[in-house]
């Protein structure tokens, strides 16, 4: 059900989660350690689970951006199909 | 669980991820929000509910404070860009890329 993916990997299930959160009932949870210095992201819907875990700090600004597109694709309403298209 | 305003989220989130430097984790969660007070009803429906669509609650925890906001379309600009400029400046302890390092410690910058 769930599994972690590679960075090359991540890109490509971009747009799958994209089309996730369309739809409710998805959250996303993201959980970020300090003192063992990872992050991890997750999108899930309780049927399929992406899982993206880093340690390398240039995975941070991709992980925050991708953070605050799936944010406004939930806040969004009838724009959502706009918000799909831009990359 | 607390429900704050969002700008006292941004702060107490702030203060969660300084207290969790030296062990522990951030748990940071977010889902839509129908804006619904009451349980449904496994038969029929709540009266004069309709489910919105335009808000994301966001829920912070460190395993013991939890903390709570609510982000709807119009205040998502502005909330956005503070949180993205939080997030990125408390994210601060991951491995940098470093080619000419010959011994790579796995311990995180302090």
């Amino acid at each position: 059900m769930s599994g972690s993916f590679l960075a090359s990997d991540f890109r490509n299930t971009f747009e799958n989660c994209i089309l996730f959160v369309v739809c409710s009932g998805v959250r996303v949870v993201l959980k970020y350690r300090h003192c063992d210095g990872n992050l991890c992201i997750k999108v899930t819907d309780d049927v399929v689970c992406l899982l993206y875990r880093t340690d390398q700090a240039q995975d941070v600004k991709k992980i925050e951006k991708f953070h605050s597109q799936l944010m406004r694709l939930m806040v969004a309403k009838e724009s959502r199909s706009a918000a799909m298209e831009t990359d | 669980m607390v429900l704050l305003e969002s700008e006292q989220f941004l702060t107490e989130l702030t203060r969660l991820f300084q207290k969790c430097r030296t062990s522990g984790s951030v748990f940071i969660v977010f889902n839509t929000d129908d804006g619904r007070t009451k349980p449904v009803p496994r038969k029929g429906h709540i009266e004069g509910f309709e489910p919105a669509d335009n808000k994301c609650l966001l829920r912070a925890t460190d395993g013991k404070k939890k903390i709570s906001t609510v982000v709807s379309s119009k205040e998502v600009n502005k909330f956005q860009m503070a949180y993205s400029n939080l997030l990125r400046a408390n994210m601060d302890g991951l491995k940098k890329k470093d080619k000419k390092s010959k011994n790579k410690k796995s311990k995180a910058t302090q």
